[in-house]
């Protein structure tokens, strides 16, 4: 119960195509993240997901079962959105009531009870009689939460919920969602534009492009071996270095030169011709003794833990981090074959 | 499928059908009556009743002379016969000109100026869609008319008096005091929409105050202008209340007429006159909403500092202190000597005309008008336009909030009482229902007091639906996809979560079929058979001639009636007044 997929679904509008055949398939259980830019198609295919939007060709399956004609309020699912969407003229506690309606309490619960429980879940005991405008941010997104939970759905489906709150807040909240996830193992679809969220919380991500799926896996599988370009840029930050593959030697490199630099890469045994490949800026080094290169330093910003610099080579730009501070202006780095990645 | 649900999909559609229904039978079925019956001639259809109207002078005078001779255009240049219908197009003419000139200084002083009470006086410019007229009326009549303020005044001082009433003036006069704080609020509500930093850039850009002015905020307010004008045009060009009160059968417009017809029984003449007349206010509120639906802009600009109305005299504040002399005659002197009246008799201040409104039924003949019976006419049928009025224009507000085919058909529909004159309803009320009907092989006929709530409910349901529809679509969409999401039905979330946050727009809407069942008088006389029937606004008009000082009593609690009914909407309603 609670596994979800979806199978080439395609959305129009009137003149845009939101959905260009999105595959994805989605285990009971699993915090599945689809991230990306705005305008990607991450919130049409959750509200594809809920039966807000219905898709123009393609199928929804609920554990294996279509659920094309289903209307939302049938599919079990939870939603908890953005802007919390509270309603304004009910408590917190009869916000988080509201679904037991249509729903009896699971485990035989009465509907107190499970409002109790589900407060206590989310931390905020006590605060039921409350009107939802007397609730900070924070508070208002964690009963939107107890409020989609109440109802046991096989599915809950968060559609960007903290990118109203502030920065500390998010980290805090991000924390409490993936804890209760796991406490109740319901299956979790989240929706976020902030790639550094889509890897801390989720068991695995899809990275999501112009209606189009680009790469599903686990946060370490897309942040060390990104499939597409979009992937290596958009996920944690890179180096995309494009340029020509002139030989391979016996050690299994390939020589790539990119505007008269020739670079060895280890990924690269079967390329030629045109070739793309990425360093993350972790990865270059001014100590570094292969596939060096000269650049001039352009911008510094201290990071606490680390040091990023933008510099120029040629005339792109390049971005690397330091733990030591580097007070020179002309630095020669490099990076080891085996940690550049060919796209 | 759960029991519940199957009520649910069943509530709808049949809420669905009794208020298209009602629809039909209130509104769509009498005008298609009267419709019939302009061509319908001893059984026969024909068009002679429209070409014998269309040819003949008293109607359309020159025009009419110059179907059979076009030379007649020439001859009699520059005097033109006007006709009825000339006369009611050039009197609405004037009424627009007037109207504009002493509404664009009071738009000036609103958007410009900063001074207490503004605010309140903003909201009083939306006063005039709930005012009655026949209150405009009468207190005109208790200003300008044979006894009233003015010429009470006039004779203190040893001046000839004027008599106003039955003149073109005062017709005039009357509709700009009602329209002019229209086009004021429209063209305010634009002129603060006007970024200063456009003034700025011009001025910047080497402009004087006065070219900025001329170049960047005019051509800006232009289109509300026009649209204040073109409304004004089309309500002088249908009212009815204000002429028969105070221009009489001599100064009379289309609509006076088809009600004289009325009265003498010839119900053909009437209906044909009805129907040209409706021709043209169609026309004319199509062109209208076509032409206002292409200027809608949300704005968000930053409006210009607002000048002090108290300091040093500049010329601009004398012109705006000059202004609120003018517009304190004009606006508040009507409503002020109407109060005055009412409390003032031969022997200085008295209660008699109050009194009067109690005790005249003890001794009332039955073909005089009971005070009392008027005023309680008018509350009972203020709370059965609530009863029917009310649901039904909720249900359209919702209906004209959804996304679906065939949804402008609906909204046209549903809108086009807007467009149509309460004495054509009254008329096709008249004779389809309270004169009988025969369907199925019976005879139906309704009582006057049921044709009048249902008259009353045509004109004022559009005032809810125009109210609460975009308090329904103001609601975040995502608060019913989260309720649906966690198994409410369609239905299910409209009871729930939707209308309970738009219970302000509809006490609103109560507030607005509330007034104005209560100020309704174009088909309430008509409707109103015997004086069982009558209502407070009817009376008035009644006792206009005779008796003064009962009808300014009668006038001034129908105004409390209107007030107490204006603060509800204005403190709960957001939409509906557009401006």
């Amino acid at each position: 119960m609670g596994s979800l997929s979806l199978d080439s679904v395609r959305k129009s509008f009137a003149d845009t195509v939101a959905l260009d055949g999105v595959t994805l398939d989605i285990a009971e259980g699993e915090f599945f993240t689809l991230v990306g830019p705005s305008g990607c198609g991450k919130t049409t295919t959750l509200r594809t997901i809920a039966g807000l939007e219905s898709p123009t060709s393609g199928t929804v399956r609920f554990d294996g079962e279509n659920v094309a004609g289903v209307p939302t309020e049938d599919r079990d699912v939870g939603i908890v959105f953005q802007n919390y969407a509270l309603f304004p003229h009910m408590t917190v506690s009869e916000n988080v009531a509201y679904g037991l309606n249509f729903a009896d309490p699971p485990n035989g619960e009465s509907v107190e009870e499970r409002v109790a429980d589900l407060l206590d879940l989310v931390d905020l005991s006590g605060m039921g009689e409350r009107e939802p405008e007397q609730l900070s941010g924070g508070q208002q997104q964690r009963v939107a939460l107890a409020r989609a939970l109440a109802p046991a759905p096989e599915i809950l489906l968060l559609d960007e919920p903290m990118s109203a709150l502030d920065a500390r807040l998010r980290e805090t909240l991000r924390r409490q969602i993936k804890r209760i996830q796991q406490e109740l193992d319901v299956t979790t679809v989240y929706v976020t534009h902030d790639q550094e969220e889509a890897l801390a919380i989720s068991d695995r991500l899809a990275v999501m492009n112009d209606g189009c799926v680009e790469q599903v896996g686990t946060p370490r599988a897309v942040y060390q071996e990104p499939a597409t370009e979009f992937v290596a840029a958009f996920v944690g930050e890179n180096n995309l270095f494009r340029g020509e593959a002139v030989g391979t030697s016996d050690d299994g490199t390939t020589t790539v030169s990119v505007e008269d630099t020739e670079f060895r890469v280890a990924d690269g045994d079967l390329a030629t011709g045109a070739l793309t490949f990425c360093v993350r800026p972790e990865q270059l080094s001014v100590g570094a003794t292969e596939n060096q290169f000269q650049v001039e330093v352009d911008t510094v910003e201290f990071l606490g833990e680390t040091t990023r610099y933008y510099a120029e080579w040629g005339d792109r730009t390049v971005v690397f981090r330091t733990p030591e501070p580097e007070d020179r202006d002309v630095l020669t780095l490099g990076f080891d074959p085996s940690d550049a990645r060919v796209l | 499928m759960r029991p519940r649900r199957v009520v649910e999909r069943v509530g709808a559609p049949l809420l669905a059908v009794v208020t298209l229904g009602l629809l039909g039978l209130m509104f769509f079925y009498p005008v298609w009556l009267v419709l019939i019956e302009s061509v319908r001639i001893d059984g026969r259809y024909a068009l002679t009743a429209f070409s014998d109207v269309l040819t003949d002078e008293f109607y359309f005078g020159v025009l009419a002379q110059a179907l059979s001779d076009p030379t007649v255009l020439v001859r009699s240049f520059p005097n033109y016969r006007l006709g009825l219908f000339g006369f009611t197009a050039y009197q609405a003419a004037l009424s627009t000109i007037a109207a504009v000139a002493l509404g664009l200084p009071g738009a000036y002083v609103l958007a410009r100026f900063e001074f207490p009470g503004r605010r309140t006086i903003r909201s009083l410019t939306a006063l005039p869609f709930v005012m009655p007229t026949i209150l405009v009326a009468i207190g005109f009549v208790a200003t300008f008319g044979k006894n009233g303020v003015l010429n009470v005044a006039l004779r203190g001082v040893g001046l000839p008096t004027l008599e106003l009433r039955g003149t073109l003036l005062i017709i005039v006069l009357a509709h700009a005091f009602y329209d002019a704080p229209l086009i004021a609020r429209i063209t305010a509500a634009a002129w603060e929409g006007v970024d200063s930093e456009m003034t700025e850039t011009a001025r910047s850009l080497g402009a004087s105050p006065f070219r900025a002015v001329r170049d960047v905020v005019i051509p800006q307010l232009l289109p509300a202008i026009l649209t204040g004008a073109v409304l004004t045009f089309i309500f002088s060009f249908m009212s009815f209340a204000i002429v028969l009160a105070l221009g009489g059968l001599s100064k009379a417009t289309v609509e006076v007429w088809v009600y004289h017809k009325i009265t003498q029984l010839d119900y053909e003449t009437a209906s044909t006159l009805a129907v040209l007349e409706m021709v043209f206010s169609l026309a004319l509120t199509y062109a209208y909403l076509r032409y206002e639906a292409r200027q809608r802009a949300a704005s968000t600009a930053r409006p210009a500092e607002r000048i002090p109305l108290v300091g040093s005299a500049t010329k601009r504040r004398l012109f705006a202190w000059g202004y609120a002399v003018v517009a304190l005659v004009v606006f508040v002197g009507p409503i002020a000597s109407l109060v005055l009246a009412s409390v003032t008799g031969s022997e200085g201040f008295t209660l008699r005309n109050y009194r009067f409104l109690v005790e005249r039924q003890a001794s009332a003949y039955s073909f005089q008008v009971k005070p009392l019976t008027a005023i309680t006419n008018s509350l009972l049928f203020g709370l059965g336009t609530l009863v029917v009025a009310v649901p039904m224009g909720i249900f359209l507000a919702i209906v004209s909030t959804r996304e679906f085919r065939g949804r402008k058909l609906i909204d046209t529909l549903t809108m086009a009482p807007f467009a149509v004159s309460g004495v054509v309803v009254g008329l096709g009320l008249l004779r389809g229902f309270v004169f009988g009907t025969e369907a199925f092989g019976y005879r139906f006929t309704i009582v006057g007091p049921i044709a009048i709530v249902a008259a009353h409910a045509v004109g004022a349901y559009p005032f809810v639906t125009r109210t609460v529809a975009p308090a329904l679509s103001g609601i975040d969409d995502s608060l019913v996809e989260s309720a649906r999401s966690l198994g409410a039905s369609r239905a299910r979330v409209m009871l729930d979560v939707e209308l309970p946050l738009v219970v302000p727009a509809i006490l609103a809407g109560m507030a607005f079929v509330f007034a104005i069942s209560i100020g309704e008088f174009d088909s309430t006389v008509i409707l109103a058979t015997g004086d069982s029937s009558y209502t407070m606004p009817v009376a008035i008009e009644r006792f206009i001639g005779r008796r003064l000082g009962p009808a300014t009593a009668m006038g001034v609690v129908l105004l409390v009636v209107t007030g107490l009914s204006f603060t509800v909407i204005d403190r709960l309603g957001e939409g509906g007044f557009g401006g």
